[in-house]
């Protein structure tokens, strides 16, 4: 069986970026670039499979600074292969973009089984690339996995659903969206994995190696225009305590709360 | 006259909630539209159809078929592109529950263009819709507009209220022809586990709520303890319902239950939109060590700390 897993680097969510940040993240530290949570998600469903069932995994970054810190992440996690996948040209803040860069990685890599993605590329809010990548592929697809179980011939995911789960059965070639669920929790590296990560060769393709025109998929291409951004200034007025030992907290807590009337029980 | 065609769902019996409610925001931005609605099962109810009609539908392409008993992507896409294909509409948009997230884009995919995301506000810019969507939990604000003749979109759910006294008479109904080949059903339904609701939230005046940050089963005590003294109830994020730290009743959000207490205390849990929209609370408290946490937005009080030091306090402090 043959994996292929896409994976993003992201400016963890932990920074606070501000303004022209967003669009100039090349003064980010490197070290607060991590794999997108939700890509870890998808790389350990695509592990799950290998560990039970034997398959040879391959993560796949395109979006990010420096992809070969996040794929070096990956394989020390368990991943066999891995392939960067960078071109200042890529406009990747639209997911039919970036579903159509998939596609060319894919028919690239040519064979492959199965496509596995996280649900969400927590930077731009983006579920959408599983769901378009699916569509032009015309593959199988299962979004917000949380559970996979190998049947005999088929694929039984459980997905997320509003009152409970749903299980459905798909081929063994398709494509998984994984949500963070147990079943989907990602491992520690090891460190035999990370050895190994540190020697793997990780190959880095461009828009040329995949055939694809510079305008292809760049910012003229886009039918999803951002008009602008902004940092989202709340405006409840709140009082949030974040110095100080607990007790002291929670008294500052309750006599605050008093203050304001407000009622702690039913 | 403009069309709308908003995909819309059934929930425990009834129209989906989020639906309405964004049916209602259509209503108010888009003045001279019309709205259609989409609704697809095996058996549909009148009741459904009128609800929609009441909340402002004009039109309920009403489709019954056995392959459209549940959500399937393939069969649904394929209805869906039929209506469009008839109605020529200006926007087709589903709330974001998670068959509203499966569908749209593919749609979109199939009309060449991208979709605005989760959306939490429409605005009208001259010809052009504007699409509001939050980024990065909740850090920032993306404002977007779409090319194209047809717009695709889903809308946060939980971001917009239903009209709690709609006047809208009775829709139209209408049908396609359609039909369905084994290629359509090549993901096939098994079942779906129903969460088994023991405790009904709704009316908690207090909930207590705990997070993956609780840490295990065990500590889930505390909760309970503390919400036991302020005559609360008990409440989880799925992140928990999922280990079966705590039973399934318990989850709150968008896959959850809908709660609306006077107190929610939220502890270790990090206030995700799928969580976040299940909450109306008057006062909401935020127990987190993550200062960033896109939970302490929502709070209007909040400690940044370890709630396996706090909460044994504060419990303290009120038995006292
Ligand atoms: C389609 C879909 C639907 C969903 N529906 C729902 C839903 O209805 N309800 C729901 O809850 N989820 C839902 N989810 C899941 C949701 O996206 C989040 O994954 C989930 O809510 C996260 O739960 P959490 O906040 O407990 O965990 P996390 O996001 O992991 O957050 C844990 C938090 O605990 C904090 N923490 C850790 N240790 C401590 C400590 N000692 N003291 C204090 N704080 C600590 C951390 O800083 C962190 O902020 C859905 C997901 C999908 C894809």
């Amino acid at each position: 069986m043959k994996i292929v897993v896409f994976i993003q680097q992201i400016v963890s969510t932990q920074v606070k970026l501000q303004g022209v940040d967003y669009f100039d993240t090349s003064r980010v530290s490197e070290d607060d670039l991590v794999i997108n949570p939700s890509g870890k998600n998808a790389i350990e469903g695509a592990l799950k499979l290998k560990d039970g069932h034997g398959a040879e995994v391959t993560a796949v970054c395109v979006r990010g600074l420096k992809p070969e810190k996040a794929l070096r992440e990956a394989i020390a996690m368990g991943c066999d292969n891995a392939i960067a996948v960078k071109d200042d040209s890529f406009y990747t803040d639209d997911p039919l973009l970036l579903a159509e860069i998939y596609v060319k990685i894919l028919e690239k890599i040519g064979e492959y089984d199965l496509v596995f993605l996280g649900v969400e590329e927590q930077s731009t809010s983006s579920f959408a690339v599983a769901a378009m990548l699916a569509e032009k592929l015309n593959l199988p697809s299962v979004l917000y996995a949380e559970e996979i179980e190998v049947k005999d011939d088929v694929l039984r995911v459980g997905h997320v659903l509003e009152g409970g789960r749903k299980i459905v059965d798909m081929p063994k070639k398709g494509l998984i969206s994984c949500s963070d669920s147990q079943h989907f929790t990602p491992r520690y590296t090891s460190m035999r994995g990370i050895l190994t990560a540190k020697r793997a060769e990780i190959p880095t393709w461009t828009a040329t190696d995949l055939g694809l025109a510079a305008n292809d998929v760049g910012k003229e291409a886009t039918s999803l225009i951002q008009v602008s951004l902004s940092n989202i200034v709340i405006e409840k007025e709140s009082y949030i305590i974040k110095e100080g030992e607990p007790e002291e907290m929670v008294d500052k807590l309750l006599a605050k709360m008093k203050e304001d009337e407000v009622k702690l029980g039913a | 006259m403009k069309k709308i065609l908003v995909f819309t769902q059934i929930r425990e019996e009834k129209v989906e909630e989020n639906a309405l409610g964004l049916i209602n925001k259509l209503l108010e931005v888009f003045k001279d539209a019309e709205i259609t609605a989409a609704l697809f099962g095996q058996q549909l109810k009148d009741d459904w159809i009128q609800e929609l009609g009441k909340h402002g539908v004009k039109k309920v392409y009403a489709i019954e078929a056995p392959e459209l008993e549940v959500y399937l992507s393939r069969p649904y896409v394929k209805t869906m592109l039929e209506i469009i294909k008839e109605i020529q509409p200006i926007m087709v948009i589903a709330s974001g529950m998670v068959y509203g997230e499966d569908l749209i884009p593919r749609l979109a995919v199939h009309h060449g263009v991208s979709c605005a995301q989760r959306v939490v506000d429409f605005t009208l810019d001259g010809e052009d819709i504007l699409f509001h969507t939050p980024v990065r939990d909740d850090q920032a604000m993306i404002v977007s507009k779409i090319k194209g003749e047809i717009k695709f979109a889903t809308s946060r759910t939980g971001a917009f209220f239903i009209n709690e006294n709609p006047t809208g008479g009775s829709p139209e109904i209408a049908s396609i022809d359609i039909s369905f080949n084994p290629e359509d059903m090549i993901v096939s339904h098994v079942e779906i586990k129903e969460a088994e609701r023991t405790v009904n939230l709704k009316d908690a005046k207090v909930i207590v709520a705990g997070g993956r940050g609780v840490g295990g089963k065990d500590n889930f005590q505390i909760i309970r303890e503390i919400a036991e003294l302020l005559g609360g109830e008990i409440g989880a994020t799925r992140a928990c319902t999922d280990v079966h730290w705590i039973e399934e009743t318990y989850e709150i959000g968008q896959t959850g239950q809908s709660v609306s207490p006077d107190l929610y205390i939220g502890a270790g849990i990090s206030g995700a939109p799928q969580h976040m929209s299940g909450i109306k609370a008057k006062t909401v408290i935020a127990i987190n060590t993550d200062e960033g946490a896109p939970i302490f937005n929502y709070a209007d009080y909040g400690i940044v700390g370890d709630m396996h030091a706090i909460l044994p306090i504060l419990k303290k402090k009120l038995e006292g």
